[in-house]
Parts: structure tokens; sequence; C-alpha cells
């Protein structure tokens, strides 16, 4: 179980969060979703172990993981950065293959780990030859490879903005075989996405966010109600519903509340 | 390129130009082959060939193998292309350590032991100026100030030597192969393979770090205590070097450019092929050096710092263009 209790972080003075709890389990799709600036990305470095919280407690299966080595941790979390480096010259399955490096078993699975995430006929591909999605694709089969080469039995998978440079129909497909590898692989997955529709067709489970702080969490259909998104972005939502009454949406609508 | 291919083409290069370097003599003599594999060379010839120019080779071919292979895991480390070795202030530590011990009238011997010790001590000056930060922007600010400060105190301290000591401190500034002898070349055909064997250990860490000090972080890498082992393993290659040779410029940035322009960044290859890289340019280096004004004899960095310059410039010229293309 992956948790933040009470978590806030500040940086020379200035409180980015506050008050953040959250439980993630493995097998479940945990989405963030909140406007820019909410604290979103910085909440995912808590949860990574990259920053430690200046209030309240993160707990990774019940360690604080500042507590735990960059190796130890490695092997029970994966993290896709929103902005993750790369430099010309490797091709996309050396990128994909850095994911074993912890193990240092220099083949893995990386083939495996590239179907899985739909970048396999990328292998070959010299990385500064990839597209901005396509690159995100083969950093998420990086880190999916690094949690398969992992005997732990609870382990975590935490990406920010998996699907930002994706287009429409790549964005849903991708986030639909995400929650399918979080069942499969036992992972907890917790990303970060804009696409309230994204969070409403996929989440298990939703956290919004607003200037630092949680201000709800729980089941997308229980917290994602058209009047609290409506103050969350400042904008007048339209809520549509398919016919046969499975799928929702939300819509912006013209005039703006302001 | 496969990194096959080039460790092939290396190898023939090196073998070619040692070749070279082991029988022809400047002066247009060469050493009778036959004779010397039948073992029936005259006295003088075999002194020659054992004596001063085997040597000679081992030192200046592990010298630039080590100084490319601190070269191409500094680069990385910092994922700084225009990093050297000599920029974390080692070689400015160790030549003016050097210049002093001689004007201390310190016993010949121990001049490269007193060197040594100052280019680690320059590497940790270095290493507290920069708080320890992780970045390698501060680092290298750090070196480059420590540079600074080294070179100046060891111009005031040339225009107050004798000036019999002005040549001996230009070895140090230059660099030399021309001093190598049995000893020297034993050191370093222990240390050198297992340098670089060491710093080739380390390249998933340096991989990783081509992603950012973050992302290796988060594949399991302890950064910061990783990328001191590195800085170490390469101050230690490179004040080896230094306090054996003098300061010999611009291979540790070159060779591993060259590697990387062949066979691309993945630090596997790249710690292979950046040390034969820089072995075969510093034994071509130093061949020239004694050939070009023969019977005068060039210091080998004129040479290395010649090529080099040049090669500095089109690099970041070609980056500057790179970028304002993206």
């Amino acid at each position: 179980m992956l948790e933040a209790l009470g978590a806030g972080f500040s940086v020379r003075g200035r409180r980015l969060l506050a008050d953040i709890s959250l439980t993630a389990q493995p097998g479940e799709l945990t989405l963030i979703i909140g406007p820019n600036g909410a604290g979103k990305s910085t909440l995912i470095s808590l949860l990574s172990g990259l920053r430690h919280p200046t209030e309240g407690l993160i707990r990774l299966n019940g360690i604080a993981p500042q507590t735990l080595s960059a190796n130890k941790l490695a092997r029970l979390r994966a993290v896709v950065e929103q902005h993750a480096g790369w430099q010309p010259g490797l091709t996309a399955a050396e990128l994909a293959m850095m994911g074993a490096y912890l193990t240092q078993d220099t083949t893995g699975d990386w083939r495996e780990a590239m179907r899985l995430t739909q970048c396999l006929e990328l292998a070959d591909r010299r990385l500064e030859t990839l597209s901005g999605g396509e690159l995100q694709r083969v950093h998420l089969a990086r880190a999916l490879l690094q949690l398969m080469t992992s005997t732990a039995a609870e382990r975590y998978l935490l990406l920010d903005e998996p699907t930002a440079a994706l287009d429409f129909g790549l964005a849903d497909s991708l986030m639909a075989q995400i929650r399918v590898l979080a069942r499969e692989y036992r992972l907890g997955v917790v990303a970060v996405v804009h696409d309230l529709n994204l969070a409403l067709r996929h989440a298990d489970q939703v956290l919004l966010m607003d200037s630092g702080r949680g201000i709800a969490f729980g089941a997308a259909a229980d917290i994602m109600q058209k009047e609290r998104l409506e103050t969350l972005y400042g904008v007048r939502l339209a809520e549509l519903v398919s016919a046969d009454a499975q799928h929702r949406a939300f819509v912006p609508m013209q005039n703006h509340a302001n | 390129m496969r990194l096959s291919h080039l460790v092939f083409l290396l190898l023939l290069a090196i073998a070619l130009t040692a070749g070279g370097a082991l029988w022809l003599s400047p002066d247009g003599t060469h050493i009778p082959i036959m004779a010397a594999l039948r073992g029936q060379l005259p006295d003088f010839e075999r002194q020659l060939l054992v004596e001063l120019r085997l040597p000679r080779l081992i030192l200046s071919f592990s010298a630039g193998a080590l100084l490319a292979a601190s070269g191409g895991a500094i680069q990385s480390r910092f994922q700084n292309p225009l990093a050297e070795p000599g920029l974390v202030g080692i070689s400015g530590g160790a030549a003016l350590a050097a210049a002093l011990a001689l004007q201390f009238g310190c016993p010949a011997p121990w001049v490269p032991v007193v060197a040594f010790t100052g280019g680690m001590l320059a590497l940790t000056l270095t290493w507290l100026m920069s708080h320890n930060a992780h970045d390698g922007g501060r680092l290298i600010l750090a070196g480059i100030a420590v540079n600074a400060l080294f070179g100046s105190l060891l111009t005031l301290l040339i225009s107050m030597l004798p000036d019999g000591s002005l040549r001996t401190v230009t070895f140090w500034l230059m660099g030399s192969f021309s001093n190598a002898d049995w000893p020297q070349a034993r050191l370093f055909l222990i240390a050198a393979p297992l340098l670089t064997w060491l710093l080739f250990r380390e390249w998933r860490l340096l991989n990783a770090l081509q992603l950012g000090p973050h992302s290796a972080f988060h594949l399991g890498f302890d950064v910061r205590r990783g990328g001191l082992r590195v800085v170490v393993l390469a101050a230690l290659a490179t004040g080896l070097v230094v306090s054996n040779c003098g300061m010999v410029g611009f291979i540790g940035l070159m060779a591993p450019h060259l590697a990387r322009q062949l066979i691309g960044g993945h630090t596997r290859r790249l710690m292979i092929a950046a040390p034969l890289f820089g072995g075969l340019l510093a034994i071509l280096a130093d061949w020239l050096a004694h050939s070009l004004l023969y019977p005068a004899e060039l210091p080998v960095g004129v040479i290395t710092s010649l090529a080099g310059a040049p090669f500095f410039l089109w690099l970041l010229w070609r980056n500057d263009r790179r970028a304002n293309h993206a």
C-alpha cells in the first residue's frame, strides 16, 4: 500500500503542498487531477521518495521512502517524470533496457515491456528520431521493465502526465492498457492526468487537487461532480451522458464563469 | 558503426602506429626487424628498443587511454560534453605542486608523488567549494576557479624560478613522454588497465545519468555516492598521468567525442572505444612530437593542444548551431 497521510511540503518558507491524504493499492489505477500549479508533480516527487515531506507522512508498504536506499526504493516503485531527459545516440530499446540496470540483467524482458506499452516497433529507432508521444511510451516501457524485474510483492508505478504528448485515441488506449497492466502485474499505478474524461473512463479512484491541497479523494463517479469541477477549474461545464448511460463526459461551455 | 568494427580498426591503427614508433627512427633509419625477431640485435639498437622506445610507447598509450576513460566518464557524469578531467582542478594542482617541489629541490623520483598529492588536494578544494553539490554545473565552475588560481600561482612561481628550472617546469605544463623508463611503464601497465576497468564498470550509472540525475535515482542509483566514485576514479587516473607525464591537454576531451561520433552515446560502448582512441591519439601525438623538428623534441602537449583547441572550437560551434536549429 502506498499512502500519503496528511503529507505536506514546504520549500524556503513556501508551502507547496499541505494536508494530502491518499491510499493506492496494488492492482488499482489512481489518477490525480487538478488545475495547473495545484502541486500534482510535487506530490509525485514525494510519493517517489525523491523529495521528503516536511509535514505528515508518506508510507510505501508501511515504510518511509527516505529511509530506503535508492536501490531498495527502485525495487518497489518506478517513475516516469514529466520531462524525462535523454541523449541522442541511444536507441529506444537501449533506453527501455535501462529499466533492468538495477538487477544488472542487461537483456531483461525488454521486448515484453515494449510490447505491453505499444512501442516494440520503435525498438531499433534512435531517440532523436522519435516524436514526443513515442518517446513517452519508451520511457513507460523502461519503468515497466524496472518493476517486471523486481521480485517485490507490492510494486508501484508513478507517472507524471503519461498521456501529455499522445493523440486523442492513443491517450485513451494507453490509459486502458495501463489499467490492464495494473491488474495483471498487481501494480499500484498513480498517474497525473489533465484530461477529466480520461479520469472518468479509467480511474479506479481519483484525487482532486487545488492550490497544493487535496480537496477530494475517492471513486471517480462519486467525486467528479459537475459543480465541484466547475469551481475547481473556473469554467462552466456541460455534462454529457451516452445513450446507454454507460459513459459520462464533461465539455467546457463558451461563457467562462468569472 | 558497430563497436566490434571500430575496435578492430582502432587496434589495427594502434598496431601500425606502435610498430612505426618502435622500429622507425625520426632520422630515417630503422631497426632491422628480422634481426630483432631472431634476437640478434646489436646492443645499441636493443637498448634503444627495449630501454627507451618500448617503455615510452607503453607510457604514452596508457596515459592516453587513462585520460580518455576519465574524460568519457566525467562528460557522462555531468552530462556536459565540454567537460574534461582537467576541469575539476586536478591538472593545475598537480603542475603547481610539481613546480614547488622542483623549486625546493625535491629529489626527482619524488616529484610525481608530490604532483599527485597536489592534484588530489586541488580536487578536494574544488569539491569543498562546490558544497558537495550533486549538479555538475557548480563542480565545473569551482574547478575552473581552482584551475585559474593554481595557474596564476604557477606563473608567479615560474617568474621567480632560476632559468635552469624553466625547462623542467615546461615539461609539467606542456606534457612529455620523453622521460619514460621501465618503473613508470610498469606502474602504468598495472594502473591503467585497473582504473580503466573500474571506470568501465560504472557504465550503467553513467548511461542512466544521461536521463538526468532524477531519473538515475528513480532507476535505483545513488547518484551522489556513485557520482563521487566516478569523479574520484577519474581524478586518480588524471592525477597519475599528470604527475608522470605533465599536462597532456585535450586527449580527455577529444577521444570520447571521436568515439561518440562513430558508435553513439551508449556508455558501455563509449567506455571501451574512448580509451582505445585516447591511446592511439597519444602515441600518434608523441610520435609527431619527437619527429617533427628532429633532432629537437616538442612537448607532446603542444601537438595535442594544436589539434585539440580547434577541435574544441568546432565542437562549440557545432553545439551552438544544433541548439539554434532545435
